[in-house]
This record gives C-alpha cells, structure tokens and sequence, in this order.
C-alpha cells in the first residue's frame, strides 16, 4: 500500500515519453499512455486489496479521529523553506493518504480514464497530434490521481493546478477553431477565479496551523485551536476553488464551452478528472467544512441547490446533445454538494461514482453519434437506433440510470442523497431537490428519445455505427452504469454496504425511506413516460405549457444570461478599471516615479556641464580660487 | 644675515608673477614655463626658511637639512614634468599645428 503513489508515477512518465518518442514509436506512442494507466488501474486494486487487509494496528494506519475511517499515511521530508527548527520555517513534505475517499477516487479516475484512452483510439484516429494527444491525456489523470493521493495543501494546490493547466490543453486541443480557442481560455480563467480563493484559503490554514498538511489542519480545527470565524472563512474560500472546478453557480459558465474539446476529452472531464475535483476537495476537507456546527456547509448546500435547479432547466432546451449532457453535469454535481451540505457525505461520493460511470458512458456515447453522423444538434437527429443499435442502447441505459429509474445505480445514489437532504435540511431543499430529479430525468428523457428513437431521418441513413474499440468501453461503463448501485446494499456476510466503507464519522447501513422512494421512482418514471409522450408519440403538447410560461422561456435558452451579464461585466466594469490602472502605471509609476528622477539626473547634468569649458586656463582658476578659499577657511580655523 | 622676510617676499612675488602666467598666458609653452617659475618661487622659500631653521642657534653644526631635500626633489619632479608637458606640447603642436590652449578644448561635454 506505501507504493500507492507509483499510479501517478506511471502517468506522469508517460506524457514525456510519449512527447519525445511519439514520432518513433508505433501509434505515436498512445500505447504507453494506456498502459501506464493500466498499469495505474491495476495497482489501484493491489492497493484496494492492501487497504482491506489493514486494521488499525497496521503501520502507518491509524482510525482517524478527523473523519472515522481507515486512514493510511505515508510521507517523506521533501525541504525546508527556512533554517530547519528556526522560527517561521516550513519543513514541506511530500505524502499520500490512503484512505476509502482516495481508494474510491482513484479507482473511478484509472477506470474512466483507462476506458476513454482506449476508445480515443477510435475516436482521435488519423488526427495530425494524435501523440499530443495522448501525452496531455496522461499527464491529465496523472494530476488528477496526484490530486486525490495528495497529504497535504501544497501537493493538492500543484496538482489542482496541473488539472487546470491540462483542462486548457485538451479543451483547446483543436485550437484552429476559435470557439475551441475561446472556450479553452474561459475554463482557464473561470477556474482561475475560484482557484485564487483556494490559494488565499490555504495561506489562511498556513497561517493559523503553521504547516500545510491536512491533518493538522484538522486537528486545529477539531481542538478549537483555529477559531469559528477563521475555520468558516478557510472553509468557504476553499469552496471557491471547489465551485470555480466543480462549476458551480455563479462559476458554471465554462463547463458547456468546454464542449469544444474532443468528445473524450470531455468525458473524462465530466467524469473522472476535472469536475469532480471540487466534490473531492470539499469532501477531503470535510472537517474544516463540518466543524463548529457546519455553518459553511449551508453555503455549499445554497449553492449546489441552485446550481442544480438553474442547469437542468436550461438542459431540457437545449438543443446541442453534448450541450444538454454538460447541463446535466452541472446539474449533478449541484446535487452532489447539495448532498455535502446535507451532512450527506457518503451519499455524495457515491454520486460521484455512479455519475461519473453514467456520465463518460453518456459521452462517450455521444462522441460515438458524432463520429457516425457528424451532428450534434438533436433537432437533426432521429432514429438513429435503426443504423446504431449499440450506442443507441448504451447511451440510453445511461440516460435511464442517470434518470433515476430503478434498480439502475443512478437511483440509488440519488435516492442515498434525497434521504440526506430530507434528514438534515430545511423542507423547502426536498421539495426543490425533487423537482430537480424529475427535471433531470425529463431532460435524461429528451436525450434519449429525440436523436434514437422514432422514424430515422433520411439524411441520417448514410450513418455507420463504430468500432470496437469505441463500442467496447461503452459496453463496460454500461454494465458499471446499470449494477454499481448494487455496492450499496448489505449483502450477505459482512460487507455493509458502501456506507459501512466509506463515511463520515458514523458507518451508516444501506437505507431506504419508502414514501421518499416510492415518489422519487414515480417522478423518474413519470418524467420518462412524460417525455415518450412529448417527443415521441406527440401525444402531449407543450405548445400551451411554454404559452404559459410565456417570456420566461428566452429567458432559459439563453441560459439566464450568464454570459452576456459576464461579458458586460468584463466589458463595462473589468476593462474600464484596467484602463484606469494602465493610465495610472503610465502617468504616475512610469513617468513620475521611475522617468522622474532619471529625467531630472539627466536636466542637473544639462546644467552642471556648463562650468565644463575645456580650456585649460578656467581649470587652473578653479585650482587657484579653491586653493585661496582653503587657505583663508584654515588661516581663520587656526586663529579662532 | 638677511632677514628671513624678504627671501619670503620674492618668493611670493615670483610665485604670483608665475600664477599670472599660467592663468593670462595662451601658449602652453608660456604656461609650462610659468609653472616653473612658481616651483623655483617655492624652492626659494623652501632653502630660505632650511637655511634659517638649521642656524636657530649660533655655534651649533647645521642639522636640518629638510628643506633642502624637499627642494631637491621638486627640482627633481620638475624636471620630469617639464619632460612630459613638453612632449605632450609637442604632440598637440603637431595634430593642430597650434599651441594655444584656447583651441584646446577637448575636455569638455
């Protein structure tokens, strides 16, 4: 288990290799990406099974006090900033921690992102940077396993910052397009505006615990060392980074641009390696989140319950497939910190993973459309479950388990988070939380019916359906997609469900509320129904519902005007001060504070040079008068 | 003996005669001359103010000659200098084909 940090390492030696042997090697090199992250995948369940056999007594494992589970934790001396033992030095350390929320991570992104990897080899096959590719791809999950192995703040910011870095990368990939170009900058600076709040919430840590290792962090918080004030405000400028990588109101803008990106790119950003960051780092600090009674978890709570409610209205019309998915991420990753901020933190996680296998599948899925039809807009699309039969059953077991219909993991995770919101939170969260499952299943509904089902188009006929090795990642997501559910049960023996494995404090034992359940199936089953009737059958019209809602349905198509209210802001109010500022630097730092004194050594030298005449006689009556003045100042010091 | 004083006037009228030279005259070769003119002023003062203090008492052997070194080296220097300030002469004369140190103004900005 101590080798637990060797699954980044593989990665992380892949990107080079592929970089500087791509041209040589065979398939540019993709090989050794998918087999470092095989090898990553494999090593996860060597480290799985190491983890299960360890008890408290093993080395280096203890039951952390902070969260109530198993934690392993490995470190090594890294450097000193400062004199080692003087006063304000840092000793920083490089570490791992094991624990079920790193083993839960990590199998999710070496999965996912092993899948993706094997089906870019159909999907980018004959693109000019095949290689590139590859190596920002490894490097991509290497920084994102660092990410979720990482002990202390520091490790976790470098790390959270290469994730960012390789996001901008792959969104751009295609970077002759300008919409491609345009989105990858906005996923950078948008990210970056949360992650300048992450950075001022670790200093703050930094600051009041001495070190950057989460475990003291905790241990200040727990022994009441760091103070109510300072451990909310640490925890919610943490939560900015959280929001700017999760894609939380108000920082959610970039996610659907990030469509531009290749179609694998963006499931795994979906799924695996970028946008469930935020969960992650809201979940790894957890203790600094629930302390002092969790007053920060409200804020995450508010901001999930929005972000969840506002993407999936705007997912149900849109019109672009990938579009609509990248809503319904939001949307769920809404659901996910609204599950944090309801004390929910296993129901989270497992959110999380069954999300994550339902969302790549849905992606891959979609990539798989775009390959055979080269459309994204659903309008255009239509039975294409005639010419696709695999994809179209694929992506709509991914669809129906990210709906909620039951016994597909989809429900249960979603039902594990009802049952959070419903026992810790404030009734009008349930009722709201409801309303977005059943709007997730209808949009879930709208993506499955409209480009698969009913009559195929005929300008849809000439489409083919993929490859192996496209269809065949697809095939072991949908099986994750459908069965992963099942982790939550109590099963006979001793496994407890994944709420015995992975917790907060207490184990808790698979649960299920009835009347919660029962409404959360009809709502997941009505809105599929509903949406058969609407887009396939024709049976029920919206024409007098969107009548009804009248004005307000521009208002969602343009998605509530995020971004043209950004683009004013950035236009009318970020511009015109940045203009200040630069009339500022050139007036007052430039020519007054830097120009200003050279300029006037420069005048003083213009009139000094006037007493250098050159002519050998002025010289000598400088000397004379000089040596007249010296003779009378010392003839009057001698006198007096 | 002649009393110390007026080997002090000549001296300081020769040394003064030799600063006007330097300060009013235009040819270098006047001025070099000139200023050797002030130097011989100050070995004049020089050996007078020797010669005085060595016989501060009367019957006494002379036993301070430090004037008289002091004057031998300016004699010394200035031999050397006049060297020099000559072939320094000597080279402008021939790039300007002109001694006077009017035209020689290249010491400036």
């Amino acid at each position: 288990m101590e080798w637990a940090w060797l699954i980044p390492v593989f990665s992380f030696a892949a990107a080079p290799l592929i970089v500087v042997l791509g041209r040589v090697l065979p398939g540019s090199g993709s090989f050794l990406a998918i087999l470092a992250i095989a090898a990553g995948f494999a090593m996860f369940w060597w480290v799985f099974a190491g983890f299960l056999g360890a008890g408290a007594g093993t080395e280096n494992c203890l039951v952390s006090s902070h969260t109530g589970t198993l934690t392993c934790h490995y470190q090594m001396a890294w450097f000193h900033a400062g004199l080692a033992g003087a006063a304000g030095s840092v000793a920083l350390t490089w570490g791992i921690i094991v624990d079920p929320l790193t083993l839960a991570m990590l199998g999710l992104v070496t999965f996912v992102a092993l899948m993706v990897q094997i089906y870019s080899l159909g999907y980018m096959r004959g693109d000019s940077r095949f290689g590139w590719y590859y190596a920002v791809h490894a490097m991509f999950a290497a920084a994102m396993l660092t990410l979720v192995l990482a002990d202390n703040f520091l490790l976790l910011y470098v790390a959270w910052e290469l994730v960012g870095i390789c996001s901008y990368l792959l969104i751009g990939f295609w970077h002759e397009r300008p919409a491609a170009k345009e989105a990858a900058k906005k996923a950078f600076i948008v990210t970056r505006i949360g992650d300048v709040g992450m950075l001022i919430g670790i200093l703050l840590i930094w600051r009041e615990v001495g070190t950057f290792s989460m475990f003291d962090a905790f241990e200040a918080v727990s022994s009441g060392a760091m103070s109510e004030g300072v451990t909310t405000v640490a925890a919610l400028l943490l939560f900015l980074g959280a929001m700017g990588k999760s894609a939380q109101f108000p920082f959610h803008v970039w996610l659907p641009d990030a469509m531009e990106g290749p179609t694998p790119v963006s499931a795994l950003i979906h799924a695996a390696t970028m946008v469930v960051a935020g969960v992650f780092l809201v979940a790894r600090v957890y203790p600094i989140f629930s302390a002092y009674d969790g007053d920060a978890l409200l804020v995450v709570a508010i901001v999930g319950l929005i972000t969840a409610l506002m993407a999936s209205t705007i997912a149900l019309v849109s019109v672009d497939l990938k579009r609509i998915l990248a809503y319904s991420t939001i949307s769920h990753l809404g659901l996910m910190m609204l599950s944090l901020g309801a004390f929910g933190y296993t129901a989270a996680i497992f959110h999380l993973l069954a999300h994550g296998f339902a969302k790549a599948l849905l992606f891959l899925g979609a990539g798989s459309v775009m390959h055979g039809t080269d459309e994204l807009d659903i309008r255009k699309m239509g039975g294409l479950r005639k010419v696709m039969p695999m994809t179209a059953f694929l992506f709509s077991l991914g669809a129906l388990s990210l709906g909620g219909i039951p016994i597909l993991s989809g429900f249960w995770s979603k039902d594990e988070i009802l049952l959070a919101v419903n026992e810790h939170l404030n009734p009008a969260f349930i009722i709201l939380a409801l309303l977005t499952a059943f709007l997730s299943a209808m949009y879930m509904a709208r993506a499955m019916f409209v480009p698969f089902f009913g009559n195929l188009r005929q300008e849809m006929e000439h489409a083919h359906e993929s490859p192996a090795s496209m269809i065949g990642p697809m095939a072991l997501l949908g099986v994750l997609a459908a069965v992963f559910g099942f982790v939550s049960f109590n099963w006979p023996g001793s496994y407890q469900g994944i709420g015995s494995f992975l917790f907060f404090h207490e184990a808790e034992g698979f649960h299920f509320n009835w009347w919660l359940g029962i409404l959360s199936i009809i709502l997941a089953v009505g809105a599929f129904i509903l949406g058969y009737l609407v887009y396939i059958k024709d049976r029920v019209s919206l024409e007098g519902f969107r009548a009804r809602l009248g004005s307000l349905i521009p208002v969602v198509e343009n998605k509530y005007y995020f971004d043209e209210a950004y683009q004013w802001a950035v236009d009318r109010v970020v511009l015109v001060f940045a203009n200040f500022i630069g009339l500022f630097d050139r007036i007052v730092i430039n020519d007054l504070a830097v120009n200003g004194p050279a300029n006037s050594v420069h005048r003083l030298g213009v009139a000094m040079r006037l007493h250098v005449t050159g002519h050998v006689y002025s010289y000598a009556m400088g000397m004379v008068l000089g040596t007249i003045a010296l003779s009378i100042f010392w003839w009057f010091r001698s006198v007096s | 003996m002649v009393d110390l004083v007026y080997f002090q006037l000549l001296s300081a009228a020769l040394f003064v005669i030799g600063m006007y030279g330097v300060l009013a005259r235009r040819s270098a070769v006047l001025i070099v001359m000139s200023i050797e003119l002030m130097l011989n002023a100050v070995n004049i003062n020089l050996i007078a103010a020797a010669s005085h203090l060595g016989y501060r008492s009367v019957g006494e052997a002379f036993t301070n000659f430090d004037g008289q070194i002091i004057a031998i080296f300016v004699i010394t220097v200035a031999a050397a200098e006049l060297g020099l300030a000559l072939a320094i002469i000597l080279r402008i004369y021939r790039n300007r084909g002109s001694v006077n140190v009017d035209e020689v103004d290249l010491m400036k900005w």
